[in-house]
């Protein structure tokens, strides 16, 4: 029912618009998103992902004031990029390395409880850890490191205090790697396409990236917001994201303001561009209630909140899609979304 | 009009008119279902250097075709819950026969040939019963409806034939849906997807269930190699990033191995295989994922992970050469271990289909 509806406002609005779509410069706006979304967000989460790793150089006590606030801070800038699942990111499968989450098995506490257990050198050199399976790095390991009481004491504090460091210091590699290869060669692909490159027009180009834009609220909603949720017979909060750092909600606030940003830019100065940035704001107006963990996923007034907040997300990425598939003539998804 | 076609149609079938063999048409390798550019939805022929042969319009997007072992026919399937399959003379794009599903049954979206050409066996649901049917078609009478057996399971999705016998797998998947409700899946804690071998009279050689705790991974796509060995892709319909294998190796008689991409890798899949194929030679097999942009490779031996390709919505793969060509949903063709590169203004539907 809500579905049909959706998709009769959507085909109004795709006779008005498709009238715009003639006019539309992808290059232009393509460029827009690379020069003023992508690039200096990567930028500024290589400089506070050095940052972390030169923190945990210089203290690393799991409850060192500097470490902790490096920490967020360049938590807070893999969060503001982490619907950009494309290109530098997945060269070498560095964004799952920064960030294995969800983390359905608990594959990342087994692991570090294997390496601190073992004293295991590998957990010591941060190249040689980088080569260690996926669980065991980023953000997600870390945040048990410094946050979780067990991991906090597990072990001796000399092996558990290089392995902050090594974990640190493969974000800021793995930060840094992305940053200079959309500075050396993928903004150029993605700005100038061509045959030889990874985009052949500014069509695909732009495509990728209203696709971010899709996969993005689509891992909110269903991993950060429903994993949590559950059913309402077993609400599940320990599933939250990065829980023990009170980050839950907080990710889903930056992510969406991320996916406005990128969105409202690929859509320039136009009436789509105004509805999508009313559509955001309406929903992150929602996402702002004292529930810094979704603990209230477990109480039935809560769990309301969070809920609603997810079918916002929902219905947000709905008309994000449709509109703007429209708006700027591109296709995202044609099999992806055909699910047979 | 109908029965005046139907005349013609069994007229054709039956050689009274020369029928066009497919070095008429071009010469395709490969059929695949595609939308143009205008929103039109299509079947297009492929040449083995990825040229266009031909292209027919359909009624509605379609969803995968079967060829006929001979004649430049093909049977163009609507996606599911569609009712209709159209035979297309693929000389001319006209219309040699239409399959209307039976009162209470859709048509899945894939059929295949006996290995004589003269039926045609398709997945049908029987929705009321929330039963898995194969209809059966005589495919050198104008396809008359001569009759259905049980898939051996619910929600059969990809039929194919065996290399030189009458012996057909059948990829069960397990989702029953009913046309009211459109695609939603009514069974999922209880689905019980598996694979099912028959004759062409429904006799069941073989079925085999895989285990409980992967009873979520709907069995939909299968290949098969010149040693008959079964390819199957599957869909995971639990938790995500929990996703088990999806691609699984199978000889009938045998048991069944299940191959998997380390840990990175196979979470870019996002527990989904779109389609499976294996290489020109046999000697590897290969998964596509839309929904994660991939192909992924494995030995047809071993089962072991060869390595990936990323292609933005990527779907169809089929042997070219002794390699793989892959399509898109943004037009491209592309050579995975083939030098084979092209661009159409289509959007390539789920499945590349040779000939």
């Amino acid at each position: 029912m809500f579905r049909s509806l959706v998709l009769s406002v959507v085909v109004m609005l795709s006779i008005v618009a498709q009238a715009a779509a003639q006019d539309v410069d992808l290059s232009t706006r393509v460029t827009a998103a690379v020069e003023q979304h992508i690039l200096p967000r990567y930028a500024r989460f290589a400089t506070s992902a050095r940052a972390l790793s030169r923190a945990a150089f210089s203290n690393c006590n799991a409850d060192d004031a500097e470490l902790r606030r490096t920490y967020h801070a360049a938590f807070d800038d893999w969060v503001r990029v982490s619907h950009l699942r494309f290109g530098p990111s997945e060269t070498d499968n560095r964004a799952f390395a920064l960030a294995f989450w969800p983390d359905t098995r608990g594959k990342t506490p087994k692991a570090l409880a294997g390496l601190i257990a073992d004293e295991s050198p590998a957990g010591l050199a941060a190249a040689e850890l980088m080569q260690h399976s996926i669980a065991a790095q980023g953000f997600y390991a870390l945040d048990y490191l410094l946050y979780d009481p067990t991991y906090m004491t597990m072990g001796v504090p000399e092996y558990r205090c290089e392995l902050i460091r090594s974990l640190s210091e493969g974000i800021a590699v793995r930060a840094e790697e992305i940053n200079g290869d959309w500075g050396q060669y993928f903004a150029a692909q993605m700005m100038a396409p061509s045959k030889a490159g990874a985009y052949h027009t500014s069509n695909e180009a732009a495509g990728e990236l209203l696709k971010a834009v899709a996969t993005g609220l689509q891992f909110t909603e269903e991993a950060r917001l429903a994993r949590p949720l559950g059913t309402f017979d077993r609400p599940r909060p320990k599933r939250a994201e990065a829980w023990r750092s009170g980050r839950s909600q907080l990710h889903v606030v930056l992510s969406l303001q991320a996916t406005r940003e990128l969105t409202t830019v690929l859509a320039g100065t136009t009436s789509v561009g105004e509805r999508m940035d009313d559509a955001f704001e309406t929903v992150l107006n929602n996402a702002t209630f004292d529930d810094p963990v979704f603990a209230g996923v477990a109480e039935p007034i809560a769990r309301l909140k969070v809920e609603s907040l997810q079918q916002y997300v929902n219905a947000l990425r709905e008309q994000v899609v449709a509109e703007m598939t429209v708006a700027l003539d591109v296709s995202i998804g044609f099999n992806a979304l055909d699910g047979d | 009009m109908t029965s005046r076609r139907r005349f013609l149609a069994g007229a054709l079938a039956a050689g009274v008119v020369p029928a066009r063999s497919w070095a008429a048409v071009g010469d395709p390798s490969y059929l695949s279902a595609a939308r143009r550019s205008d929103g039109a939805y299509v079947l297009v022929g492929l040449r083995r250097d990825a040229t266009l042969a031909f292209e027919i319009t359909l009624p509605a997007r379609g969803h995968a075709a079967a060829a006929h072992p001979e004649r430049a026919e093909a049977v163009a399937f609507a996606r599911r819950p569609g009712t209709y399959a159209i035979v297309l003379d693929c000389s001319d794009g006209s219309i040699l026969a239409r399959l209307e599903a039976p009162r209470g049954r859709h048509f899945y979206g894939h059929g295949a040939f006996s290995k004589d050409g003269t039926r045609l066996y398709t997945t049908e649901n029987d929705y009321e019963g929330a039963a898995g049917m194969i209809g059966v078609w005589d495919a050198s009478n104008g396809y008359r409806r001569l009759g259905e057996f049980s898939s051996g399971g619910v929600g059969p999705h990809e039929v194919l034939r065996l290399p030189g016998q009458d012996v057909f797998v059948v990829a069960n998947g397990g989702i029953h849906t009913h046309p009211e409700s459109g695609r939603e899946k009514l069974n999922l804690r209880h689905m019980r997807p598996n694979l099912t071998y028959l004759d062409g009279d429904g006799a069941v050689a073989q079925r085999v269930q895989i285990g409980d705790d992967w009873h979520f991974n709907s069995i939909r796509h299968l290949a098969v190699n010149s040693t008959g060995q079964v390819g199957f892709a599957m869909q995971w319909q639990g938790d995500e990033w929990d996703a088990p294998p999806l691609l699984g190796l199978h000889r009938l008689g045998g048991k069944a191995k299940f191959c998997m991409a380390p840990e990175a890798e196979h979470l870019g899949m996002k527990g989904y295989a779109g389609s499976v194929a294996y290489c020109g030679s046999g000697m590897w097999i290969a998964i596509s994922s839309p929904r994660g942009g991939h192909v992924q490779r494995f030995s047809a031996m071993s089962g072991a992970y060869l390595g990936s390709v990323g292609a933005a919505d990527v779907c169809g793969i089929s042997g070219a050469g002794m390699g793989m060509v892959a399509t898109t949903g943004g037009g491209h063709v592309v050579g995975i271990q083939a030098s084979i590169t092209a661009h159409h203004p289509l959007a390539f539907d789920n499945h590349l289909v040779a000939i």
